[in-house]
């Protein structure tokens, strides 16, 4: 297990908790954890991501862009 | 698992105090065995962002995905509105959706058949397409007495408020171009009266403010919803408020967890909250200790109504009612010298609206003076009519007709004014426990009233929060499966009047305010739907567009199936044989049908009443003389497609998909997209020009996969719209009339802004405001809290800073604050409409109330409500009490049916009353949801709540003899049930007009399949309806109880018809 100490050292030369947790072999979280005493989903930390695999959350979608294209020039381009 | 003991320094503490890590946050905490587990969100390939699909809260939820499997599902930490909290039931989702309850097969019964045949999907979508084909022409109905119908009633569909926008917004889509307008879903029977009353009062029918801005109030009064136990995850947020130093009452005819956290319970009779809040009204008026810079500046106080209106006095009506059909003609309730229409609301209205506007003022709504009074002196100025209307509302009238004591209200009343004005705002919270009666519209009138007059709309820890009840109820409104508007809140064309796209904008839009660019919304509309067929020459197809004649509602479409006028139905996960008002009624309407087609996840009650339903055990009903054909088809669940809810805060997320469904099971957007294909496939060569619109309907919508899913962000972009150059349109303010952009919904443009699916946006809830902004998006124009810019004084300064929103920004020359401002942006506070402007032009700098055709908040409703512009106390369809205000014992416009199923109960002074003699409630319970269909089948939730039961109080259980944990059987006029009792004081016997008033409490989830199962409280309501919503009313009725279970068999039929052999029921009971 990691001391409090280990992951202090790691973030003080500069690296960041998902760097560290690799270096010590422990999930970025849990780094987050040893070090805050806080766990990474608290409402008041702003540290989802060192808990979780990656989020899947994409917000633009090109095929749908391109539909919507073709949809004008065919549907609104002749409009007055 | 090994288990051995351990040896004594093995053991944790011994562990802990011997070693380095004393504290025990490291080593010391783990065993052996510990050290090997791993969190299965820690083993998970990805985490999928998605929305829980239960109740309206909308809490976002992170899916954690392994193989291609759910292996868990928990809380999003980074939401503003849920911070990372689930309630039993969203904790529940993995099982609900990865369980084994949920059927994988199409399933098909043959009429007259007796049990399920497996059918393969392909051919039960073909058989479906077929039938649809065959009774749309059936039912067709082209004109009636020389108006356009161009419809067909063979077809009925209901269901939409657990499903996608986009699955809605297809299925209204698809079904419109058919000719159906017999649609509807679960926000007719749910909120479909805070749509009539919010929007009349204030101009947009969906909550003002959000449950996290309740943390903002001052005072918060939960009535009509018991917020703790039925959306736990919002209620964070009142005792976020309580820890802030607020005061929070409950009202309610039953003590629950609400009650638990509140500072004050105020326990009152079912069904008599307009007394409550009528008397509360009375104290501000006569106590003048209302707002009154809002009231004047804000409101219609001071607006001179026409000399033809009648207060309702001590009889109980208005001016305008028409005995012989039971309803109101509202002309003499409008302004002296001018006409507004509703912006919402009671829309069947707009037939005399039509004619007043002909008669009297020579054009369409919003023309004309209106004249004020801003001393509020004139004696037909709203001011002085709201006094004399309430002045009966005292409170000793009050502790009669409630049951609430003199002191209690007092405080009551001390509170709300206290905690009122410019430094203090006031929230209410209602559910359903307000909504759900025959006057349920009027209730939130009320409030809405009380807000308006202490100036708490628009402000921050104001307003009225509308608590919803399923994932995407509120966008199952927007963009509504339901029979009487289009996308946006656009009405349907009327049979009468609509002739032509030109006379349905001048009827139905007002001169002044946004409504008055509603020829912008219905063409953009139009072009999304019929594309490049929609032309400016042919009327953008508006002639394609069914026609009303009347109400179509869910109880309407339940008669219609009763005299065998509907041949098809169709159910999108509703389950109308328990969860809708007199359950044998819905049982015997789909007994008639030639079809249904169920889409669920189990096999629910809806779907095989034909060989398990109570009239087949009480023989009533023999499966083989059944010709209904039913399919079944299994439903993907939200973890499987991808789509957008509305939660109770008109706040779009979108979730993502994150396995794929197994075997048969599709979503509905595949069903309907499909199907739509089918029947276009159908009708391809067909030269009937009733079919032009479904083939120039646009249907090509991008698919993907091996099912061919249609791409549901494709359809959200529809829903956004486009202009000429294929751009994403940014507000609805873009929006043209003449053919250049195309839009399926208006108030959700902006939702695709840019190109970007706004509704997926998942900024962290510590890196923005309190209003939550930058998380997914809410409509209009990502507003977060309704008219805001009544958070200004009418120059355009805070009221206060304590309470400071948005306000004018002289130097930017524009609208800024915390929020999106509800406002032209630009428009300074001291606008003053030119001559002859229209539109949002004709408002001016200081109207905050944008869609109303005067600016200002209602405080009397000269249209859009059907049953008076004032909310009056009248007693339920069934009462055990008499009206003590007003001489009409119930609504005078309450809308009825008669049946011999479904028979109402005697007047509280006529013989056979004193039959049914006790009042019953009904409400929600944290760990089940609706009528069941997505909790009793989940091994969690029913076993945390495995059976049905009711509560009554000590002294009722001495008096009927009823124990607790045994078995009470409650009997009306319609059936009865069987439930556990459970005594306990949580509910109340109130002193009421000298006599005491029992009541009894009921969750109402329940049914007889499922691995909870127990009878439904629904046997027991009836058919009576709100006139302005057609809600039923299921949250006051009266009842009779009696210890031991109920009769099996033909004898529970005997039972109910002795009941009514005693109470003398006929046809006539309770129908004046």
């Amino acid at each position: 297990m990691a001391t409090r100490a280990q992951v202090k050292e790691l973030l003080d030369s500069g690296l960041d908790y998902e760097a560290v947790a690799r270096q010590l072999g422990i999930r970025p979280g849990l780094a987050y954890m040893i070090a805050t005493g806080r766990p990474a989903d608290d409402d008041t930390a702003p540290a989802q991501d060192l808990f979780e695999p990656p989020a899947h959350n994409p917000t633009t979608n090109p095929r749908v862009i391109e539909w919507v294209k073709e949809r004008a020039a065919r549907e609104l381009r002749s409009a007055g | 698992m090994n288990l051995r003991v351990p040896s004594p320094g093995e053991l944790p503490l011994v562990r802990q105090l011997r070693g380095a890590d004393r504290l025990g946050r490291g080593a010391a905490a783990e065993s052996r065995w510990s050290k090997e587990l791993r969190a299965r969100t820690a083993t998970a390939d990805r985490t999928v962002k998605s929305v829980c699909p239960y109740c309206a809260v909308g809490c976002a939820q992170n899916i954690f995905v392994k193989d291609g499997e759910i292996v868990q599902i928990e809380g999003d930490p980074d939401a503003p509105h849920s911070r990372g909290r689930l309630c039993p039931k969203g904790s529940a989702t993995r099982q609900l959706t990865t369980g084994s309850s949920r059927e994988r097969h199409v399933l098909h019964r043959r009429p007259g058949a007796s049990d399920w045949e497996r059918l393969d999907l392909e051919t039960a979508m073909d058989m479906i397409a077929d039938r649809v084909v065959r009774d749309r022409r059936r039912g067709w109905e082209e004109e009636e007495d020389g108006d356009l119908l161009h419809r067909t009633m063979g077809i009925a569909a209901l269901g939409g408020a657990t499903l996608d926008n986009e699955e809605n917004y297809l299925i209204k889509k698809l079904l419109t171009a058919l000719g159906v307008i017999q649609i509807e879903n679960q926000a007719r029977v749910c909120h479909s009266s805070t749509v009539v009353g919010l929007g009349t009062s204030f101009g947009r029918g969906a909550s003002s403010t959000l449950p996290g801005d309740l943390q903002n109030s001052d005072l918060i009064v939960l009535e009509g919803s018991n917020m703790a136990e039925a959306h736990p995850v919002a209620y964070q947020w009142v005792v976020e408020a309580k820890a802030r130093g607020a005061t929070v009452i409950h009202v309610d005819p039953h003590y629950s967890r609400t009650s638990a956290l509140a500072d004050e319970f105020v326990p009152l009779r079912a069904g008599t909250d307009i007394a409550f809040l009528g008397g509360i009204i009375n104290h501000v008026l006569t106590t003048e200790s209302d707002f009154r810079e809002y009231v004047l500046a804000y409101t219609n106080a001071s607006t001179i109504v026409g000399e033809r209106f009648e207060d309702a006095g001590a009889e109980g009506l208005f001016s305008g009612y028409e005995e012989a059909t039971m309803s109101y003609d509202p002309r003499s309730w409008q302004y002296e010298g001018a006409f507004v229409g509703a912006a919402a609301g009671q829309r069947d209205q707009e037939g005399n609206v039509d004619r007043l506007q002909e008669d009297e003022l020579g054009g369409p709504g919003g023309r004309g003076e209106i004249r004020r009074d801003e001393t509020l002196r004139h004696p037909r100025c709203v001011w002085q009519i709201l006094r004399r209307h309430y002045a009966a509302y005292t409170p000793e009238m009050v502790e009669r007709v409630c049951g609430v004591p003199q002191d209690v209200f007092a405080k009551v009343c001390r509170l709300f004014v206290e905690n009122s004005g410019r430094e203090r705002t006031t929230a209410f919270v209602h559910g359903v426990g307000w909504t759900q009666h025959t006057i349920g519209s009027q209730y939130i009138r009320a409030a809405s009233i009380l807000q308006l007059l202490l100036g708490n709309m628009g402000r921050p820890g104001g307003g009225v929060m509308a608590m919803r009840g399923h994932a995407s109820i509120q966008g199952s409104s927007d963009i509504p499966t339901l029979f009487d508007t289009l996308p946006g809140y656009i009405p349907m064309p009327h049979a009468h009047g609509h002739d032509d796209l030109a006379d349905f904008i001048a009827a139905d839009s007002p001169a002044r305010g946004f409504w008055g660019n509603m020829d912008d919304y219905v063409v953009s509309l139009l072009k999304a739907w019929w594309g490049r067929a929609a032309t400016a020459e042919n009327d953008y197809c508006f002639e394609y567009l069914p026609r009303l004649t009347g109400s179509h509602s869910t109880y309407d479409t339940t008669m219609a199936m009763v005299e065998g006028k509907v041949k098809g139905f169709f159910l999108f996960g509703q389950n109308p044989a328990v969860g809708s008002a007199n359950t044998r009624m819905q049982r015997l309407g789909m007994s008639k049908l030639d079809w249904l087609v169920v889409r669920d996840f189990s096999l629910i009650e809806s779907a095989t009443w034909w060989k398990d339903g109570p009239e087949i055990e009480s023989g009533e009903m023999r499966t083989a003389d059944i010709d209904t054909e039913v399919f079944f088809l299994p439903a993907a669940a939200h973890t499987e497609k991808e789509g957008t809810f509305t939660n109770t805060q008109r706040m779009l997320q979108w979730h993502h998909k994150a396995v794929d469904p197994r075997d048969d099971q599709r979503s509905d957007l595949w069903f309907t997209y499909h199907l739509g294909r089918k029947v276009r496939e159908r009708l391809a060569d067909s030269g009937d020009r009733n079919d032009r619109p479904i083939l120039d309907l646009t249907w090509d919508y991008p698919t993907e996969g091996e099912i061919e899913e249609p791409l549901a962000d494709a359809v959200l972009a529809e829903i956004n719209g486009w202009n000429a150059d294929g751009e994403m349109l940014s507000a609805y303010t873009e929006l043209k009339a003449d053919g250049s952009t195309s839009c399926g919904c208006w108030i959700y443009c902006g939702c695709y802004a840019e190109g970007v699916n706004q509704t997926a946006r998942r900024k962290p809830a510590s890196e923005q405001n309190w209003t939550g902004g930058e998380w997914a998006w809410a409509w209009p124009a990502n507003r977060r809290i309704l008219y805001n810019r009544a958070s200004a004084d009418p120059s355009g300064k805070p009221w206060s800073e304590r309470k400071k929103l948005v306000w004018w920004d002289e130097g930017k020359g524009e609208w800024v604050g915390h929020d999106t401002p509800d406002f032209e942006a630009g428009k300074p506070p001291d606008y003053v409409p030119p001559e002859g402007a229209t539109g949002p032009d004709a408002l001016r700098g200081d109207e905050p109330f944008i869609m109303q055709a005067d600016g200002r908040g209602w405080l009397f409703a000269p249209a859009g409500v059907a049953d008076g512009p004032l909310p009056t106390h009248y007693e339920p369809q069934d009462s055990p009490v008499r009206n003590l205000l007003h001489e009409h014992q119930r609504d005078p416009a309450r809308q009825l049916y008669e049946h011999e199923w479904n028979r109402y109960h005697p007047d509280p002074d006529e013989p056979g009353a004193e039959v049914f003699p006790f009042a019953a409630t009904t409400y929600r319970l944290t760990e089940h949801f609706t009528a069941g269909g997505m909790s009793r089948w989940t091994p969690y939730l029913a076993e945390l709540q495995p059976e049905f039961f009711c509560e009554v109080s000590p002294e009722l259980a001495a008096e009927r003899g009823l124990e607790h944990a045994g078995w009470a059987t409650i009997v009306g006029a319609r059936g009865a049930v069987e439930a556990r009792v459970m005594v306990t004081e949580r509910m109340t016997p109130l002193w009421v007009d000298g006599r005491v008033v029992h009541q009894i409490g009921m969750p109402y989830h329940w049914g007889p399949n499922g691995l909870a199962r127990g009878d439904s409280m629904n046997e027991l309501s009836s058919m009576a309806l709100d006139p302005s919503s057609h809600i039923q009313e299921v949250k006051a009725l009266s009842v009779d109880i009696r210890p031991g279970r109920r009769p099996r068999g033909p004898g529970r039929t005997v039972l109910v018809e002795e009941y009514r052999r005693r109470a003398g029921i006929t046809a006539a009971t309770g129908m004046g």
